[in-house]
């Protein structure tokens, strides 16, 4: 591994393919004991958005530690000098935008487990789909700064 | 400031903010927030942006786009791309221009089940190209033929892009699907002809290849099995009534790993990779695609698609001129917007408006997905071509361009038929009575 920053980004992948892999396996199942006159999974919506949400928030800090958000790089030829700076200027606002996710979302996770939100099916607490996204969001922010940091350093 | 004004201004700081290399993301939900937060106070804004991002993640129908990314990222692993092409290159051996014709068919079939223009592109550069250049074929023009044949696989159902179309714009993806499989196997046959029409104008570009015996091309036909049995799987089991489009997706990515290890093709190292590969390309995605919902949410509120809608009848256009003035719109966004965004960022303002003039919202999808495929091989910034001429540096970028030309010509043929004919959307859902 060449960096901390590539560690972490491979982990946030395995953890994310791991949940989506579970994902399959759960709808595959349940499609072949449906197939075969077989009782089918109890709940197979819930647990599979519920993997979703797991399999795209675990994934999220790599999106940023591997710059693979999209932009429209056309700037990239006109003025290339601009560059750095709008990448940092970027990270920046990226830091500002998903930390204010992170408060907002927390706020409302922490409603739904005050009230003691659970789901139709399988009663599942409503705060299981909240913690992957709140951590999700918070990390992708740090993730944001570190980015932001290492184009400092960089330049 | 009024709320239309409003939205229009939202529309030019996201278009500011995009040319300033703003990940289109972070455009989309920055600008949507501060213009919600402008238009309807600072607490509301936040509420939203607190809600947003949940809402959409645990939503069931979105866990078909992970699904179909990791099928095309199996189906890219395990070699299927190149027994594709042969059995292609069996069926048209003997025409000229033969491998320009087993590219499209081949990229046709293996686009659709990749969901992928880039990667479709990507793979039959390293495939394609190659042959064609082995045998004589004019490089600009060989290039530009595999860019323009990536852009089927948005089209041809399955498709990654028409199942993000159907989160954004409330419409059902099995009658996506339906709709989009005629447009999509006629714009493969305007290429073919479009082809046959460059070989008898310009037969330097292509030799003649030789002929192959009967049996053969019936034994390299058989290697198109594996995306045959996918593409059943993904596709025709939804219509035959056996599951969801995300259990289809499930299915047939799973059939993809089973084939892949049977046929030795794929290790568990590879398996591991496809399934990261399609972790991270879902993040990016759902990333983009919760920045388009807060973006919409704020479009919404200030009504501005309404008040252009309004603007429109005023000024007594026609449905078709409105439609005219839509594509130009995409053919604009397209040319330095990759098909996703094109998508996500417009759809919120344009769909609204076609609806109000009376089209429908499945052949609105239909006819974005085509605008998209043009953008992707239109100049400045085309983004297959900027693949293959990374895969093939020695190519250079203007000559791919002037490759693709004939191809453009074909995309702009199938715009007017759907203009001009909706019937070519609408036939087949209609049949299968959706």
């Amino acid at each position: 591994m060449k960096n901390p920053r590539d560690f972490v980004a491979k982990l946030c992948g395995w953890v994310s393919a791991a949940f989506l892999a579970a994902m399959l396996l759960l709808i595959v199942v349940d499609v072949v004991l449906r197939k075969f006159g077989l009782s089918p999974i109890h709940g197979t919506f819930e647990l599979v958005e519920l993997l979703l949400v797991c399999t795209f928030f675990f994934a999220l800090p790599a999106t940023f530690l591997r710059d693979e958000n999209i932009v429209v790089d056309m700037i990239d030829t006109w003025r290339p000098r601009w560059v750095p700076a709008l990448k940092r200027a970027s990270a920046a606002a990226a830091v500002v935008l998903l930390a204010t996710i992170a408060w907002q979302s927390w706020l409302q996770a922490r409603n739904a487990m005050s009230f003691g939100d659970v789901t139709s099916d399988l009663s599942l607490p409503k705060i299981l789909y909240w913690a992957p996204l709140v951590f999700g969001i918070a990390a992708g922010a740090v993730a944001a700064a570190a980015m932001a940091v290492k184009r400092g350093a960089r330049k | 400031m009024s709320l239309g004004l409003l939205g229009v201004l939202g529309v030019v700081v996201l278009l500011f903010a995009l040319a300033m290399r703003v990940p289109i993301a972070l455009a989309l939900a920055g600008v949507g927030f501060l213009g919600y937060a402008a238009a309807d106070g600072w607490a509301t804004a936040l509420k939203m942006l607190g809600s947003v991002p949940f809402n959409l993640s645990t939503a069931y129908s979105l866990s078909v786009i992970p699904l179909f990314i990791l099928m095309g990222a199996v189906a890219s692993r395990a070699a299927m791309s190149r027994e594709l092409f042969d059995a292609a290159n069996a069926l048209f051996a003997g025409f000229r221009g033969a491998l320009t014709h087993a590219t499209i068919g081949a990229c046709a079939a293996f686009g659709a089940i990749c969901g992928s223009s880039i990667a479709t592109a990507a793979t039959f550069s390293k495939v394609s190209i190659p042959e064609m250049r082995r045998h004589g074929y004019d490089p600009g023009f060989s290039a530009g033929a595999v860019a323009a044949a990536g852009t089927l696989g948005i089209i041809i159902p399955p498709s990654v892009i028409l199942a993000i179309y159907s989160i954004v714009a409330e419409q059902s993806l099995p009658k996506l699907f339906a709709a989009a499989l005629i447009p999509g196997l006629i714009l493969a046959a305007l290429y073919v002809i479009t082809v046959w029409i460059v070989a008898r104008l310009r037969p330097d570009l292509m030799p003649e290849t030789e002929s192959m015996p009967l049996g053969q091309r019936l034994r390299a036909a058989l290697g198109m099995w594996k995306l045959a049995l996918l593409f059943f799987l993904a596709v025709v089991g939804i219509y035959l009534g056996w599951y969801s489009p995300t259990e289809a997706a499930a299915v047939s990515a799973f059939a993809a790993i089973v084939i892949a290890f049977a046929t030795g093709h794929m290790r568990w190292r590879g398996l591991l990779d496809a399934f990261m590969e399609t972790a991270y390309a879902t993040a990016m995605l759902f990333f983009i695609v919760i920045g388009a919902f807060i973006f919409a949410r704020f479009i919404v509120l200030t009504q501005f698609p309404t008040a252009l809608g309004d603007w429109v009848k005023d000024w007594g256009l026609s449905p078709v001129m409105v439609i005219l003035a839509v594509m130009a719109l995409y053919f604009v966004l397209g040319t330095f917007l990759e098909e996703v965004s094109t998508i996500l960022i417009s759809v919120p303002v344009t769909l609204p408006l076609v609806l109000a003039v009376g089209y429908d919202g499945i052949w609105f999808g239909i006819f974005v997905t085509v605008m998209a495929t043009i953008g992707l091989i239109s100049p400045p910034t085309g983004m297959t071509v900027f693949v293959i001429q990374a895969q093939n540096p020695d190519i250079p970028v203007a000559r791919i361009y002037r490759g693709t030309l004939a191809f453009l010509a074909a995309d702009f043929v199938l715009v007017g038929m759907l203009i001009a004919w909706p019937g070519i959307v609408s036939w087949l859902p209609a049949v299968l009575k959706m």
